[in-house]
């Protein structure tokens, strides 16, 4: 195992009985467990068994946990089943990556469980943890044991025993956190591929440091461990928000001050990062811009809602402006989506099916935009776009029907919440590359309903073959081929076949165990590191191989992987 | 006496089935440069082909003056029909329908003793061809123009065709491209299907070879159902038993193929092949 954490000893002492938390002790239980796993993010990322530059777990759990404490640290609310409500609804839409839905499924669960409790004992605690573990399940397709999901189950398992023995919560945690740490060390018997790359499973590793951190905070509580942080200091603790966040401003608000400011945007080469730094400056809290450069939408919490609007009118046309005083109401979702049935009715009825992409890359972009996808929400590989951002450029097309192309396996989860969160009818097509979306993309049909396109892009998308050539970001071991960081590697429909030296050879054997020669047409999108001409010769020396081949070469212009290829 | 058949040369018939069914075909015309031909009489497909490979200037095409309408539906009244019935490519597509109208309007009463009526088909090659054959075989068997019209109009609607181009680059050259201008503008090679609707041409797919064009279009071709009838047009002979091969694997009915004419190819472009499906009622 490389994890090297040091844990806080279990069995030092037997503190006394705790027989109930309140909402403060929730709240501080999870800001403890958010500020353990921000702290043993990088060893997380570390335990990717993947030696691709993607979406790393530690981040991506890490970023999901701050969206939700940011939306609870400064609430005084006591009880508990408000606090993991707030959290669990926060965790949901700042949810990055699989594994940091699988983690807002997690809390989701666990806010079901204390619903309208003002306090809970430990056998709330653990029905609690078995609707966590019950969700956790739902949100994926096909469970895989030996991951994040086992150490939900083996928590909830042991919560429940626990409870049976007792009544005491810290006993509780105490059980709980032995059994994921056990269940983390099992990890590796349950999934080859761990006990290949030596390494526990990542997003397991993160749910047992969360309930470290828990496990901290009980023992603090007690008083056996002196201290007694105040939750100010715990998030204080936490290193700054990863910078997607940031860029956000998603910073704390109490939601009982200050106006709702939403509206829709219309204009011409709109700038939504500018736009949303600028709101932001202007005092904007809880920030969403989304949208496309014609089209996006504002969402801001701010006081001064007549400033918003002012600079929305100095860049284009307002449409659907909706201003909510937050004292009044409790959020709701119906203002948005009756902004959105009013902004369809605006737009010429000529496209009744809307289509996002999720895209990494200027290339990838202007391909995506060149065969009429609707809006794009940047992002894919490195950086997975959180569900929140997701939804925003859902709701904020035209159409009421949308179908969401993720092109990204580590996006297909989040982007399925999607079709749940919003009040549009939405489908994912589970795209799990750029080729993928391409490819489903131009299988639209521009005759056919919805259902009937759904069905055409998901097998479009199907009846291609993407290879992706791109360098190892660590040493390891997968599916018999040794890598060394450093090393070209060549992937197969995201299964990693070659690693060497000799970028050249890495394309050769990668194209020959993708059985090139079965297929007519390769497109060859070259990343933002390779020149033009290099990709032209790379083609050329291709067609030499493979005369019976059209070959067109795209600038991709995407981070990290020289090479994307498509075949079919 | 009898209904006679007029339609013009976009409907793809060739001069020999046509004067067997006892069709006039008023032909349009396709320039090259300054030299004017009238499409598929003073130019066939094999002609055709040759001077657009030879000629520098990209060819053009214009819809047939009133005048040649005027004459061809004299002739038919002269010739002692008791109707004519003019079936036309889409009015959105070309200035044909339009003419055919005119000549109509503009004839003397001396002249026009009987009852013209002028279709527009909304449609344009295959996707009229069989029915006006059908009108045809239906004037030679002694139905009235009530009778075959409303049976012309009833055929019409229930036609589709789905074409797979080559490239947009001919029907944006043409200006005829209309809704598949969204498909302009890929930054992929793809080769486009696209359909006639309400007159206009419109969008399909985008499909990237070939052999997925034609399997999609067989595909599209079996979830439209019951099918009464299917025809096939080819720019070339490849194109179009490549295509056929695939209709065949779905479709087992007669499948009688045309050859596009001049007009067609200049606007489609050379690698284009077609069906026009008919559903069952």
């Amino acid at each position: 195992m490389q994890e090297q954490t040091s844990y806080t000893p279990v069995r030092t002492q037997r503190p006394r009985r705790i027989s109930v938390f309140d909402g403060q002790d929730l709240k501080k239980a999870l800001l403890a467990g958010a500020a353990s796993l921000e702290e043993h993010r990088e060893t997380i990322n570390d335990l990717n068994v993947f030696p691709v530059p993607d979406g790393d777990t530690g981040s991506n759990m890490s970023a999901t946990m701050q969206a939700a404490m940011r939306d609870i640290v400064d609430s005084e609310d006591t009880a508990a089943g408000t606090i993991a409500a707030r959290a669990a609804r926060a965790a949901l839409f700042g949810a990055r990556g699989n594994s940091g839905l699988i983690l807002s499924q997690i809390l989701r669960g666990l806010a079901q469980g204390l619903d309208k409790k003002q306090t809970f004992s430990a056998p709330d605690l653990a029905l609690a943890l078995q609707e966590a573990q019950r969700f956790a399940y739902r949100a994926v397709l096909k469970p895989v044991e030996g991951t994040i999901l086992t150490v939900v189950r083996e928590t909830a398992e042991a919560a429940q025993v626990s409870a049976q023995r007792g009544d005491d919560l810290v006993a509780l945690v105490q059980e709980v956190v032995m059994a994921a740490r056990q269940a983390v060390a099992h990890t590796p018997d349950l999934l080859p591929a761990l006990k290949e790359a030596g390494v526990v499973d990542a997003g397991g590793q993160g749910l047992s440091m969360i309930l470290e951190g828990v496990w901290h905070y009980v023992r603090r509580e007690m008083g056996t461990d002196g201290t007694g942080a105040s939750p100010a200091s715990m998030l204080h603790t936490m290193s700054p928000a990863p910078e997607t966040s940031a860029r956000k401003g998603r910073v704390t608000i109490d939601e009982e001050f200050g106006y709702e400011v939403v509206f829709l945007l219309r204009g011409e080469k709109l700038d939504v990062a500018k736009i949303r730094q600028a709101i932001i400056d202007m005092g904007g809290v809880s920030t969403v811009v989304a949208g496309d450069e014609k089209l996006l939408k504002v969402h801001t919490h701010t006081e001064q809602p007549g400033k918003v609007l002012d600079y929305g009118v100095s860049l284009g046309s307002l449409l659907d402006i909706n201003i909510e005083n937050l004292q009044e109401q409790s959020l709701t979702y119906a203002a948005a989506s009756e902004a959105e049935h009013a902004a369809e009715q605006a737009q010429p009825a000529t496209q009744q099916i809307a289509t996002v992409a999720v895209v990494a890359g200027a290339g990838f972009e202007k391909v995506f935009r060149s065969i009429g996808v609707t809006a794009i929400v940047p992002g894919g590989q490195t950086m997975n776009p959180s569900v929140e951002e997701l939804l925003t450029a859902v709701d904020a097309v035209g159409p009421h029907q949308v179908i969401l192309l993720p092109n990204n396996s580590n996006v297909v989860l989040s982007a399925r919440q999607v079709a749940s969160l919003t009040s549009k009818t939405a489908y994912i097509v589970p795209t799990e590359t750029m080729p993928q979306g391409i490819a489903a993309l131009l299988g639209f049909n521009f005759e056919a309903d919805f259902e009937s396109n759904c069905k055409v892009m998901t097998e479009a998308a199907a009846s291609i073959q993407t290879a992706e050539i791109t360098t190892a970001v660590r040493t390891a071991q997968v599916s018999g081929v040794r890598v060394r960081e450093g090393d070209y590697i060549g992937l197969v429909n995201g299964d990693l076949v070659i690693a060497g030296q000799d970028i050249e050879h890495v394309i050769q054997e990668t194209l020959q165990r993708m059985h090139i020669e079965r297929y007519e047409i390769v497109t060859l999108y070259f990343g933002e590191d390779v020149a033009r001409q290099q990709a032209e010769e790379t083609a050329k020396r291709i067609k030499g191989k493979y005369s019976h081949l059209e070959i067109e070469v795209v600038d991709g212009g995407q981070p990290h992987y020289a090479y994307i290829l498509s075949a079919e | 006496m009898a209904v006679r058949i007029v339609t013009d040369s976009t409907a793809d018939i060739s001069q020999d089935q046509a004067g067997a069914a006892g069709i006039t075909i008023v032909p349009l015309t396709v320039f090259f440069g300054n030299e004017a031909y009238l499409d598929g009489v003073d130019l066939d497909n094999a002609g055709f082909y040759q001077k657009l490979s030879t000629s520098k200037a990209l060819p053009r095409t214009s819809q047939p003056s009133p005048a040649a309408f005027q004459e061809a539906y004299t002739r038919l009244i002269d010739e002692g029909a008791d109707a004519i019935l003019s079936i036309h490519l889409s009015a959105k597509l070309s200035g044909t329908y339009q003419s055919a109208c005119t000549a109509r309007d503009t004839l003397p009463d001396t002249v026009k003793k009987i009852p013209i009526e002028i279709i527009d088909s909304q449609s344009i090659s295959v996707g009229m061809s069989w029915a006006i054959l059908l009108a045809a075989r239906e004037a030679r068997e002694g139905l009235g123009l009530v009778e075959i019209k409303a049976h012309v109009l009833d055929q019409l609607p229930r036609t589709r065709i789905l074409a797979m181009l080559d490239t947009l680059e001919y029907l944006k050259r043409g200006g005829r491209i209309g809704g598949a201008r969204a498909m302009l503008g890929s930054m992929l090679s793809v080769k486009p299907i696209i359909s006639v609707r309400d007159g206009e041409v419109v969008p399909v797919e985008q499909p990237r070879t070939r052999s997925k064009a034609y399997a999609r279009i067989a595909q599209l071709v079996q979830e439209m159902g019951k099918v009464e009838h299917i025809s096939l047009a080819e720019s070339d002979d490849e194109v179009g038993q490549q295509l056929a091969q695939v209709i065949k694997t779905v479709y087992t009915g007669e499948l009688p193929i045309y050859r596009l004419g001049a007009v067609l190819v200049t606007h489609a472009g050379p690698g284009t092949a077609a069906v026009a499906v008919v559903s069952a009622k």
